[in-house]
């Protein structure tokens, strides 16, 4: 089987788990929701706030979303000790890495998807708010994200507690990525000043992790 | 530990642990000489500087503390592509004994740094772009220390942390972009800044004693911190050794006897 196909297959068989267990999407949701929610009684949500910092309450939101997403990325193979029947067929590890990529990619897209809405509508987004941009700066920081965290996701898996370490490695290092995405989702959102920048750093982060974490995927895969 | 590496088998034929030799006391104590050197010339020798009075005197430990820290992280980085393409357990001891030592030279910096603010700017800390990108570093490295205290197999912790501390690595130019477009407040370099920088020459001699005291003191501790982890492998491989030959000979309780 080639890459791609075999990439095809991992996410395939992900989405199909996820569909019948829902454990993932519905716990990202509700966590989502409560994190908006919550940061509307501390911050007192109005439309001055959004317009100062809502492109920072957006990203805690995904970000909080995410981790439970990346977390339950390799957290899935746990039971019945999946990775060992993975590692023990011939298929290459960066393609197991790059589908589970997908699917985190996926459904941290979908559960952005449904939550982009209620903030605006919590926090009265500006009408000037370009949501294309918006949308675009969503797509790149959740890559952003997504393969930083898968990454890591498989780098925690062998430690004792791998729902703790998994913050602590993805957040120092996606620093920039989380700079530049706060900042592009906030020149988006009350259209001053210029955000290209912020999109190619995160775009140049995006293509760097991506294939520094498929070429080192063998190291955090292989048997112990 | 024994299949992915020679030097267990290596150091299970040498009777005696590699224990510190003579020449560290030695290179301690030109250590400890140099680095009271530094100290009389940050405090005494060096003159005051004009506007910032003696509050500037704390820069001959800041800026040499925060030189050496990064090039004990760079070792680390170097030491992790080691492992990586070798295998060796002398380069992950190197990785850690870099990272750690590292660690410790930011701390100095990152404490040093605020000490100094206080009175000349006003502020403890500011979110400019030197200050940050060092925080992020020095956290970078926490998380790595932290990687492998979490990680319990001693066969996977090596390789892991090497991974890391490449994309550790990788994370730092990237950084360094993202904050300078994000903010910058810090003073501009004085030591190789351009036209108008530049120091008293006896405030250079300062900042030259610092810089070789700190580079001898990190060189001891990163020696230090290495042979402590060559004997650990050390210890490990004695230990598999003298298994191995009591399972060999039906042995059961024969108490922890080293052969030698």
């Amino acid at each position: 089987m080639s890459f791609v196909s075999l990439t095809l297959e991992t996410v395939k068989r992900d989405l199909r788990l996820e569909l019948r267990t829902r454990e993932a999407m519905s716990a990202m949701l509700f966590y989502a929701l409560l994190v908006i929610v919550i940061f509307s009684f501390a911050f007192e949500a109005e439309a001055s706030l959004t317009t100062r910092v809502g492109g920072g309450l957006l990203w805690v939101a995904f970000l909080f979303a995410g981790m439970v997403a990346l977390d339950r990325a390799l957290g899935r193979e746990q039971p019945d000790n999946c990775l060992a029947g993975v590692r023990m067929s011939p298929a290459s590890r960066s393609a197991f890495l790059a589908g589970k990529f997908a699917s985190s990619f996926l459904m941290m897209a979908v559960t952005e998807a449904i939550l982009l809405p209620l903030f605006a509508v919590l926090f009265n987004a500006p009408p000037t708010a370009h949501w294309g941009g918006i949308v675009g700066t969503a797509v790149l920081g959740t890559w952003a994200l997504a393969t930083n965290g898968t990454y890591f996701s498989a780098m925690s898996n062998y430690a004792r507690q791998r729902s703790l370490l998994l913050p602590l490695l993805l957040l120092p290092v996606s620093v920039p990525a989380v700079i530049a995405m706060v900042q592009a989702t906030q020149v988006y959102l009350t259209g001053e000043g210029v955000a290209h920048y912020w999109l190619k750093l995160l775009f140049g982060f995006d293509v760097i992790y991506t294939v520094l974490g498929l070429l080192l995927a063998d190291l955090v895969l292989e048997a112990e | 530990m024994a299949t992915n590496g020679q030097l267990p088998e290596e150091l299970l034929r040498i009777p005696q642990p590699p224990a510190a030799k003579n020449w560290v006391r030695l290179w301690a104590s030109i250590t400890f000489a140099l680095l009271l050197l530094g100290l009389y010339e940050a405090l005494i020798g060096a003159p005051t500087e004009a506007t910032m009075g003696i509050y500037q005197r704390i820069f001959y430990f800041h800026v040499p503390a925060a030189m050496i820290g990064f090039l004990s992280f760079f070792i680390n980085f170097l030491a992790s592509i080691w492992y990586l393409l070798k295998r060796s357990p002398r380069a992950d001891a190197l990785a850690i004994a870099t990272a750690e030592v590292g660690l410790a030279f930011l701390s100095i910096n990152l404490t040093t740094g605020p000490i100094w603010a206080k009175p000349v700017w006003g502020i403890w800390w500011t979110w400019d772009a030197r200050l940050t990108l060092t925080l992020i570093i020095w956290v970078m490295y926490v998380s790595y220390i932290v990687l492998r205290q979490f990680t319990p197999s001693a066969e996977l912790q090596p390789r892991l942390s090497a991974a890391l501390g490449i994309f550790i690595f990788a994370a730092v130019p990237i950084d360094y972009m993202a904050i300078r477009w994000w903010r910058t407040q810090h003073p501009a370099p004085v030591i190789l800044g351009g036209k108008n920088s530049g120091l008293d020459p006896h405030m250079y001699f300062a900042v030259l004693c610092c810089e070789i005291a700190f580079l001898a003191l990190m060189a001891t501790l990163v020696r230090f911190r290495y042979e402590q982890e060559i004997v650990k492998h050390w210890l490990e491989a004695r230990r598999r050794g003298v298994l191995l030959t009591q399972g060999e000979l039906g042995v059961t309780d024969q108490g922890p006897g080293i052969r030698s």
